[in-house]
């Protein structure tokens, strides 16, 4: 009976997934994200919740985490080195690569613009880094003797990966964020039809059918070619890392094509190390990327060169990539500081920014800005917002759903409505459970287990030597002891059984007494009995045995004379619980009394 | 509220209740709730109710609306009782019935909204948010709202049930410190009508047949006796002692936990603290019926506590150590050790089945050693330990761990089977053995540490986590090496560095980046603690280590080539940087290192290797260690140089910080007396003399580095530079003088100054820097520098530094501003993350 509970994220919200799940007896966190829209504690989850009785790494079997985005792992390191997990953590060989960039980049803003110091440093992303377990695509990972995890190929961004976790016969599958459509550098989704007792989906994009990413791509490039030959600037504000790389392969791509010549700049030192990455984990690319990579690399840039501070004012076109994403310090502020008087240029916001900062304003269509200092910031630049973001549409959802076969599914990582939306067309398509728990709410989904049981060798070669052989097609009904132990179930012999357990067997034998009248000596009705049973039980051996008694198969029955009457006899009948029902027959054959032609 | 703020809220406040207008970003409603927080605490509140009517009439534009989104709706509840937290408040909105609306049984208490968690959690929130006065007490047990927060406690969501728990705790609080009369006491407890009922339902609960109910009382309990040390939870707590205690024996695994946590809380109140108490019966009780799992937590807490009766401290002591006790039983033939507890006092049996079973092995002896950990962990300990037991216990623990001792008992050698292999009980085994390291006594077992770390050291099946834990622990006792008694003679100590410095070799060659970098962080840390040891420095300098180290600076992952630099940095402490250098030959030559450094700053494409020279670097400076200062003038020039193009804003804050420790250093030398950044006597110092230093700090192009950070784009490095630039004002420039640089600024034109001063507004002086001083400022020359130094106003700036544009982005007029602009305008950005 797996039960699920939401962290303080994840649910109906797209700002941090942090996700429990319990599955028979083990516990795993889903991710470790963090909300990029807060300053203060609310920007991680609420770690307190987990458990209320002990520590976290003894709750806690693993944390798995999906992909390198900071909504999925940005809170990792204050959840190992400050809250203080010191547990495994499995992720990709790519996520483990790239995550620590981008950590590290969201550290130096945040300390940067707010001086913040209860904030994560540099030493505990290396340290929280090192407890990493990075794992292969398919490749099934043993967390312990019980539970085990394989990743599953995802798309959305490089290395990002869904996780199947699997403990004895119950399953779960995380999809984190995916997409099936693949994309400039990455593939599809996929999955085996693994039948999960539950599929955890995002669903970012539940009730939406995306135009095509090609679309979105050449209206990108539409808009950047007008700027530059107009003589414009463009200004990309990006994370370190992701859609960076993918709209650098756009422009180089185009730049090559139509032999343009305005420089293009990457503003921070982070580009090569990211681009090694790329080179490196070129098998989590898709198979285009791969297939060029023995002619060109993709992402060996001609045309994209390192961006040096005084560059920006340069006269004539150019496009420049700066950091932070959201316009809202460092470099990326600067430049735009600088170009923003021009209507010529061009801002174009390739991501979510959150309230605050100076993309979300000009976002949000804010023309005048105060800056420090309470100068007014005049915008004529042109402000574009393109979305790149690479998740699984409704279209998508329902695939992947079709893909695996669940049997109950779990919505998260989305608006509430569009939820409902879509909790009712898979209900309805799929015939499967749908939930769509709230942050902080826990889900329980029953699951009906077939437990596996080990059979000894000894037991299978004597039930076959007394049976039919082994047919596939027909089930066949095993007898013998079952012995649970650590877990596990053995049907072994009851003589292996008592060996094993170091028991001697005990004979339980039922007895009861009958009463007849009969005044005759003991022996007399002894042999009155035996002609009596003899005739009745013809199929039984029926034995009267020199002591006296008589027996019928195991029963044994004796007679004594009553004590104070001696025209009564009673009859001590005895059995095995083998031969209950004979022995109950037996007894109420006797109550009867016996017949008087054997007398 | 500024006039801005209040122009613009009720604008706010009609978007916000216009159902075609939504606004999905929970961030901004959080925000608002935040500001009004901080409103609510700076004026009267009434006030600011009564001066913005759009509050008011935004309650009942939400309460109109036939379906109001459930964050709004949270919103409003949450806000409504946080106005009505002031009494005269909450009679206004009273009077306006909008309190009976939004949270009596009227409102969304009974409609469909209460399905949203969000609903429930708002209004859990605003109910708690008011209850500071009796008027709010009495609208709620009186009006029925006390059931529905009861029923809240068993609520699916997390955080709304710990949330009604929280609230009813503060009821009960508020209602018996606001409404008692007369003291309690527990024959005649006359408490106040609403905690009456408080108190009634929490018996009743206890004694119910509900888990459930049993359990959210006890939650309850524990929130109250966590949070209040009054007087009267004594009284009570003798009103249910007896149904509590009768919990001990009950089935339910969660309400035991739940009665040890409560206990626990308890026995940290002064309440309690009274030893001949009935409350430390239960206690007893308590860690003698629960199984050792469950009453570990409890038993650590009342280690912890320095007032506590003697027998259920001892008590407590055994629960702890029984399982390490069964530990070195298990291990040890007959009679060989005699354990740690005498077996009249603890009946073992219970621990020897929990260890020899699967499942719960390596559970119990992970809670034991993380308690145990805590205990060791603390610098003052009420109760003493024996750790020389201990220790032998752990090492044990650590030899079944990787096989090394598989015992003949049937309990050993089901434990040692159980056990190997177990990184869980590995990884704790070796932290409380590095907590153990803090205390003495350890002597006589330390020749089977040793072997048992190095084991783990060697072994090529440690995981990467447990190495490192392993070189943790080993570096703390190594450094406990030269004090044992039992290792006085040196060619002991010799040995285990040698066998050390071997397995270091290995380690330092693996091809598992975390494992060359942890290596490298022992070494640094081992050279830290020992570097004043001959038998150390003669070992280390001897092997194949320093070698191998610094090839690491060319590690192609950045963290090991940081780490490196690092290690490399300190290993000159002890090869050049020593009054007597060893004989070594060529192999370690200063100069080559710091060239090597000076290469990786100028040149390694990632910022931690760059951050870790130019700390190692300040760390040389501030030893002493840069020679003569003509050659520290010429060092710090060049590394200034080198800093002051970097694009990683920590490294060029790292050369500030060079400069820092150079300026005090220098200025240390003119025979200040105290304080090398204390202001200028004139009378003191001469004029020429100053000029000599103004002189070194020029040559050693300071100024030019200081004015150029000074507008960097990153807000640290400006902050930073305006310091150091305002001490070394108050050092060169005495105050008669700025009083007359600012009198003439017409006299200073020559030096450019009011020059510099308009690029350093414009904050663009980093993009018109003058490559050759070609626009008039000289930073070579000591009296420009004097004068801008006095001239340009740094206060000023460095307030503005202070302020940085957050002050923009954090300000309620932004929020507002960004809150009307957003709405409506919301499609997909929003759920585009990435």
């Amino acid at each position: 009976m797996p039960f699920f509970r939401l962290g303080p994220g994840a649910g109906q919200d797209v700002g941090r997934s942090c996700i429990l799940v319990s599955i028979a007896g083990k516990n795993v966190m889903l991710d470790c994200g963090m909300h990029m829209g807060y300053n203060d504690d609310r920007r991680f989850p609420d770690f307190s919740y987990i458990t209320q009785n002990g520590r976290l790494t003894d709750f806690l079997d693993c944390v798995i985490i999906s992909h390198f985005h900071l909504d999925h792992c940005g809170a990792l390191p204050y959840f190992s080195e400050m809250v203080g997990y010191d547990g495994p953590i499995y992720m990709t060989h790519p996520t483990k690569a790239i995550c620590p960039i981008l950590l590290e980049d969201y550290r130096k803003i945040t300390v940067d613009k707010k001086g913040e110091t209860n904030f994560f440093t540099s030493q505990m992303i290396k340290d929280c880094m090192k407890k990493v377990v990075a794992v292969h695509l398919h490749q099934t990972v043993q967390v312990d003797e019980e539970l085990e995890i394989k990743a599953y190929y995802a798309g959305h961004v490089l290395g990002a990966a869904m996780f199947q976790i699997k403990v004895g016969c119950e399953s779960v599958v995380y999809t984190g964020d995916y997409n099936m459509t693949p994309d400039r550098h990455l593939g599809a989704a996929w999955i085996d039809k693994c039948r999960p007792d539950l599929l955890i989906t995002e669903s970012t994009y539940a009730t939406t059918i995306r135009d095509s990413k090609r679309c979105r791509e050449r209206d990108f490039l539409k808009k950047v070619h007008e700027t530059v030959e107009r003589g414009g600037k463009v200004l990309i504000p990006v994370f370190a890392l992701g859609r960076a790389q993918e709209l650098c392969i756009l422009l180089e791509t185009f730049w090559e094509r139509m032999n343009l010549k305005a420089p293009i700049y990457f503003s921070t030192g982070l580009t090569e190390k990211a681009n090694h990455y790329y080179k490196l984990f070129i098998t989590w690319t898709n198979q285009k990327i791969r297939k060029t990579f023995v002619q060109r690399n993709m992402f060996e840039f001609k045309h994209i060169k390192a961006f040096d501070r005084a560059f920006a004012d340069n006269p004539g076109p150019m496009v420049v990539f700066a950091t932070p994403g959201m316009l809202h310090a460092g470099q990326s502020l600067q430049i735009f500081r600088k170009w923003a008087g021009n209507e010529k240029n061009m801002v174009i916001m390739p991501g979510y920014c959150v309230q605050g900062t100076v993309g979300h304003k000009i976002l949000s269509g804010q023309r005048k800005l105060e800056m420090e200092g309470r100068q007014i910031l005049e915008v004529k630049m042109q402000v574009e917002y393109m979305s790149f973001s690479a998740h699984a549409d409704a279209k998508g959802i329902m695939q992947l759903i079709r893909q695996a076969e669940p049997r109950n599914v779990l919505l998260v990582h989305g608006e509430a409505k569009k939820m409902e939306f879509l909790k009712q067309k898979i209900e309805q398509e799929f015939h499967v459970n749908c939930y769509m728990p709230a942050n902080g709410e826990t889900t329980t989904i029953f699951t009906n287990p077939s437990i596996p049981v080990d059979i000894s060798l000894g037991l299978l070669k004597r039930e076959t030597a007394i049976g039919l052989l082994p047919d596939v097609k027909k089930p066949k009904l095993m007898h013998g002891t079952l012995i649970m132990k650590d877990n596990s179930f053995r049907l072994v012999s009851p003589e292996q059984a008592l060996k094993e357990l170091g028991l001697a067997e005990h004979q339980l034998r039922f007895t009861c007494r009958v009463h007849i009248q009969d005044p005759r000596k003991e022996h007399e009705t002894v042999l009155r009995v035996y002609n009596h049973l003899k005739g009745v039980l013809k199929d039984y051996s029926v034995q009267h045995l020199p002591d006296g008694s008589i027996t019928v198969e195991s029963i044994l029955i004796q007679a004594t004379a009553h004590s104070e009457d001696q025209g009564t006899k009673v009859l001590l009948v005895s059995w095995t619980y083998q031969d209950e029902e004979l022995g109950s027959y037996l007894t109420s054959l006797l109550k009867k009394g016996l017949p008087q032609s054997t007398s | 509220m500024t006039r801005e703020c209040s122009l613009l809220l009720p604008r706010v406040c009609t978007a916000l209740a216009d159902p075609r207008q939504p606004c999905s970003d929970d961030t901004c409603l959080e925000k608002l709730l935040d500001w009004f927080r901080d409103l609510t605490e700076a004026e009267p509140t009434l006030k600011l109710v009564q001066d913005n009517p759009c509050l008011t009439e935004f309650f009942i534009s939400v309460l109109a609306l036939s379906e109001p989104s459930p964050s709004i709706l949270s919103f409003a509840l949450r806000l409504a009782g946080m106005l009505a937290a002031s009494e005269n408040c909450f009679q206004h909105l009273q009077q306006e019935n909008l309190l009976v609306r939004l949270f009596g049984e009227d409102g969304p208490l009974n409609s469909t909204l209460w399905e949203d968690a969000s609903v429930r959690s708002g209004w859990v929130e605003g109910v708690h948010s008011m209850m500071h006065h009796q008027p709010a007490l009495h609208f709620f047990c009186n009006g029925g709202g006390i059931d529905a927060i009861f029923t809240l406690q068993g609520d699916p969501s997390l955080f709304v049930a710990s949330a009604a728990s929280r609230l009813l705790v503060h009821m009960l609080t508020l209602s018996v410190e606001s409404e008692t009369t007369k003291p309690l006491d527990a024959k005649d407890c006359d408490w106040p009508a609403c905690a009456q009922l408080i108190i009634k339902r929490i018996e009743d609960s206890l004694q119910s047949s509900s888990d459930s109910h049993i359990i959210q009382s006890l939650k309850l309990l524990t929130n109250l006796f966590g949070s209040c040390q009054a007087t009267w939870t004594e009284v009570l707590w003798l009103g249910i002692a007896k149904q509590v205690e009768s919990l001990l024996t009950e089935d339910s695994v969660q309400a035991r936990h739940m009665v040890a946590d409560l206990l626990l809380n308890m026995s940290r109140s002064h309440v309690f603290c009274d030893t001949e108490g009935s409350f430390w019966a239960v206690v007893t009780s308590a860690l003698e019926h629960l199984t050792p799992v469950q009453a570990g937590p409890l038993a650590v807490g009342i280690l912890r506590l320095h007032k506590c009766p003697q027998d259920v401290r001892i008590q407590a002591l055994t629960v702890l150590l029984q399982p390490m006790d069964c530990i070195l039983r298990a291990a040890s033939q007959p009679m060989e050790y005699a354990g740690l507890l005498d077996e009249s006092v603890s009946d073992p049996s219970t621990v020897e089945s929990l260890l020899s079973s699967k499942s719960s092995c390596a559970s119990l002896l992970c809670q034991t050693l993380a308690h145990l950990e805590k205990l060791l962990s603390l610098t003052r300990l009420p109760v003493d330990l024996p750790y020389t037991s201990l220790l032998r216990s752990f090492v044990t623990i650590l030899q079944f761990c990787n096989g090394l001792l598989i015992p003949a008992s049937p309990l050993g050698s089901k434990i040692s089977q159980i056990l190997i292999g177990c990184f869980r009980v590995q990884r704790l085994a070796l932290d409380v053995l590095a907590a153990l390291s803090g205390k003495k006594g350890c002597d006589t077992v330390i020749g089977s540490l040793f072997d048992i770390l190095l084991a783990y050291l060697e072994s090529p099946n440690t995981n990467p986590t447990v190495l490192k834990k392993s070189f943790h622990a080993m570096s703390k006792w190594l450094a406990r090496l030269p004090e044992m008694s039992s290792f006085n003679s040196q060619w002991q100590i010799e040995k285990i560095l040698q066998d050390v410095f071997l397995v270091l070799q290995k380690r330092l060659c693996s091809p598992c980046w975390e494992v060359r970098d942890s290596s490298l962080e022992f070494l640094t840390a081992l050279i830290k603690c020992m570097k004043d040891q001959d038998v150390f420095r003669q070992s280390l300098l001897s092997s194949e280590v320093p070698k191998l180290t610094e090839n690491l600076l060319e590690d192609p992952e950045s963290y090991v080539r940081a780490s490196a630099v690092t290690a490399v940095g300190h290993l000159t402490f002890i090869t050049y940087f020593v009054p007597e250098p060893p004989v070594t030959g060529n192999q370690y030559n200063k100069e080559n290192t710091v060239e090597k450094l000076q290469d990786i700053l100028s040149t390694d494409p990632e910022g931690f290797p760059r951050r870790a020279v130019i700390s190692i670097f300040t760390k040389w400076l501030r030893q002493g260690c840069t020679g003569r200062v003509e050659d520290t003038v010429r060092f710090v020039s060049r590394v200034l140089q080198t800093v002051e193009c970097d694009l990683d804003w920590e490294v060029r804050l790292g050369g500030l910080e060079l400069v820092e420790v150079f300026c005090v250093q220098t200025l240390c030398q003119r025979d200040h007396p105290k304080h090398p950044y204390a202001p200028v006597s004139s009378a003191v110092t001469s004029s020429i003399h100053q000029n000599d230093f103004l002189q070194i700090f020029c040559q050693a192009k300071l100024f030019n580095f200081l004015f150029r950070s000074l507008c960097d784009c990153d807000r640290p490095v400006g902050q930073k530079a305006c310091d150091i630039l305002l001490a070394l004002r108050a050092s060169f420039c005495p105050s008669s003088m700025l009083k007359d640089c600012q009198g003439t600024g017409d006299s200073s034109a020559e030096h450019g100054l009011p020059w510099l001063q308009r690029t350093l507004r414009q904050g663009s002086l980093a993009q018109n820097f003058p490559t050759d001083g070609g626009n008039g400022v000289d930073f070579q020359d000591p009296e420009s520098m004097r004068l801008a130094l006095g001239t340009i106003d740094l206060i000023e700036l460095h307030d503005e530094l202070n302020k940085s544009s957050d002050h923009v982005e954090k300000s309620p007029q932004s929020l507002l501003e960004d809150i009307l602009a957003t709405v409506g305008t919301i499609d997909e950005n929003e759920a585009d993350c990435y």
